[in-house]
């Protein structure tokens, strides 16, 4: 069952056009990369989900709700978003406190989220002395204040250190494996890919695909890397065999789609002189950025 | 409605705003009793008669100051973008500025019973080592009282208005301080407005409050103008706020 649905959503502020006709659906209990490169649109359609903007077409609901209309919001949806500031004189547990009083939740829960996100320590201190990666978990723990059955985190990674990337991992890990459904944006695949169950990748403020992790992995390439002296003429012979090799740095190929049997023969037929040859397999990283280039230099 | 209320005061209560606020109106408040008994030039000599007038000193500032708590009241919320997460809590915007509409004016009736209640005890303190005793039972002292809670409740309440107005703090701060000290009196002068029209005015409704008496409105006149005008700018304020994107 869908929990959030985005449909047809476009949002324009004056001439730039942020979200541009945009669906998709995230089901329960399943954690979503929100996934595109900075400028995408992902923080638009995440504000409008959260009924902060206005979309100028088209809805993004929860429950099938717009987020606005949501009897109790803060137990419903928990979120975290950038640029979604703290009063730099009040204390973290103030800080919770406030939301607390607003949300009407027991003022208990404001030690019990400071504990979960690892803030205890600094519980009494004042936001404005906070780190980066403080504020990710302080923004963290005021989502999960009103213990929700749904999150939305908008790039919830900037910030934190390799320790406290890995902390967030488990964090998601364990409230996806609660049942609660999260929808996760970041600007960087390997933040997300080993959390999520889904990914949905827009550029341009277009959807470019919506797939498992797996459909993804399955569209890496295989690849020749190749280190000659003679790299431009390898290029060429390779091309005119309709194999497609790039460059990488000064005497290195990657050709795609092919053997290390193919370009060995090529390269001995021709007398080319091979260093070095290995086959390896793209990454994610480039199957997210050859799909959000290509979609960029589309739009 | 209740929390959301609670809540404001809540925010209010946990950082340092009010507090520097509140120290600053005492240490003025302590100032003009001091001004008003040392300078008796042209003035009557001290009595108990003058206890009144030494409570009331500070009460023109304290309207100010409670101005400029409801100002920063909602400014603050967009400087420092709290306002996403309040309005996340409760996406029914014209309720947070409802809210704040309550919250800001109890909190300038606070300031104002605070600050009268130390002025009274400055002046009482300071009478006393003179070997007067003032009267506490004063129906003067009653109307200054009432005048400072007012018109700092009402002020408040302006501040909130026209914070939901401008969002900016400097802007809004900036703003209020021209009209109050050039605009109104640029208006009255240059257009030649009589002084029955002018009366009309929000720092002249306000002035009826801090200074009653004269060609100003009656108190309760100048009470129901001064909360016709906050309540127009919060409503304006509120149209903008429920419409306007956070980005």
């Amino acid at each position: 069952m869908a929990v959030i649905t985005i449909q047809g959503l476009t949002k324009r502020f004056g001439q730039v056009v942020a979200v541009d006709d945009l669906s998709f659906e995230v089901d329960q209990g399943t954690v979503v990369g929100f996934l595109g490169p900075n400028g995408a649109g992902k923080t638009t359609t995440l504000r409008t989900l959260l009924g902060l903007v206005t979309p100028t077409a088209g809805s993004a609901r929860i429950d099938g709700q717009p987020y606005r209309e949501l009897a109790d919001p803060i137990r419903h949806v928990g979120a975290v978003l950038e640029a979604s500031g703290f009063h730099p004189g009040r204390s973290a547990r103030n800080h919770l406190r406030v939301v607390a009083t607003a949300a009407g939740l027991p003022l208990a829960r404001a030690d019990a989220v400071l504990a979960q996100v690892g803030l205890a320590e600094a519980a009494r201190r004042r936001v404005g002395g906070f780190s980066l990666g403080m504020r990710q978990r302080l923004g963290l723990a005021t989502a999960l204040l009103g213990d929700p059955r749904v999150l939305i985190l908008d790039e919830p990674a900037n910030g934190l250190d390799p320790e406290g990337v890995h902390w967030l991992r488990g964090l998601l890990r364990q409230l996806a494996d609660q049942g609660r459904t999260v929808l996760v944006s970041s600007h960087v695949l390997a933040e997300v890919a080993q959390t999520v169950d889904q990914v949905v990748i827009i550029a341009g403020g277009r959807l470019v695909t919506q797939s498992t992790l797996a459909a993804l992995t399955a569209r890496t390439d295989l690849l020749v890397r190749v280190r000659t002296p003679q790299a431009e003429t390898l290029r060429s012979l390779l091309a005119a065999q309709g194999i497609h090799a790039n460059p990488d740095g000064a005497d290195q190929l990657l050709a795609a789609g092919t053997t290390t049997e193919t370009v060995g023969k090529a390269a001995a037929a021709a007398g080319i002189v091979i260093y070095e040859m290995g086959a390896e397999r793209s990454n994610l990283e480039d199957v997210f950025l050859q799909l959000t280039t290509h979609q960029g230099a589309r739009s | 409605m209740i929390r959301l209320v609670r809540a404001e005061l809540t925010k209010l209560a946990t950082t340092r705003l009010i507090y520097g606020v509140a120290a600053v109106m005492a240490a003025f408040a302590a100032l003009t009793v001091a001004a008003n008994i040392l300078d008796r030039q042209g003035a009557p000599p001290l009595s108990a008669d003058s206890f009144p007038m030494l409570v009331g000193g500070p009460v023109t500032l304290l309207s100010g100051a409670a101005l400029l708590v409801g100002i920063l009241g909602m400014t603050t919320e967009f400087r420092h973008q709290t306002v996403t997460q309040t309005f996340l809590i409760t996406p029914d915007r014209g309720r947070v500025v409802a809210a704040k509409l309550v919250a800001y004016p109890l909190a300038g009736i606070a300031l104002a019973l605070g600050i009268v209640a130390f002025t009274a005890a400055v002046a009482t303190g300071w009478l006393a080592a003179k070997g007067i005793t003032p009267s506490l039972l004063d129906a003067r002292l009653g109307r200054v009282l009432l005048g400072a809670v007012l018109a700092a409740g009402l002020c408040a309440l302006v501040g909130v208005g026209v914070a939901a107005l401008v969002r900016n703090p400097v802007a809004a701060l900036v703003g209020v301080a021209v009209w109050v000290l050039v605009v109104e009196g640029l208006l009255m002068s240059l257009l030649n407005i009589p002084s029955s029209l002018a009366k009309w005015l929000p720092s002249a409704a306000a002035a009826a409050l801090t200074n009653p008496g004269g060609a100003q409105l009656s108190r309760l006149a100048g009470t129901l103008v001064l909360a016709g005008y906050a309540l127009a700018l919060a409503l304006a304020g509120t149209r903008l706020v429920v419409r306007r994107d956070i980005t």
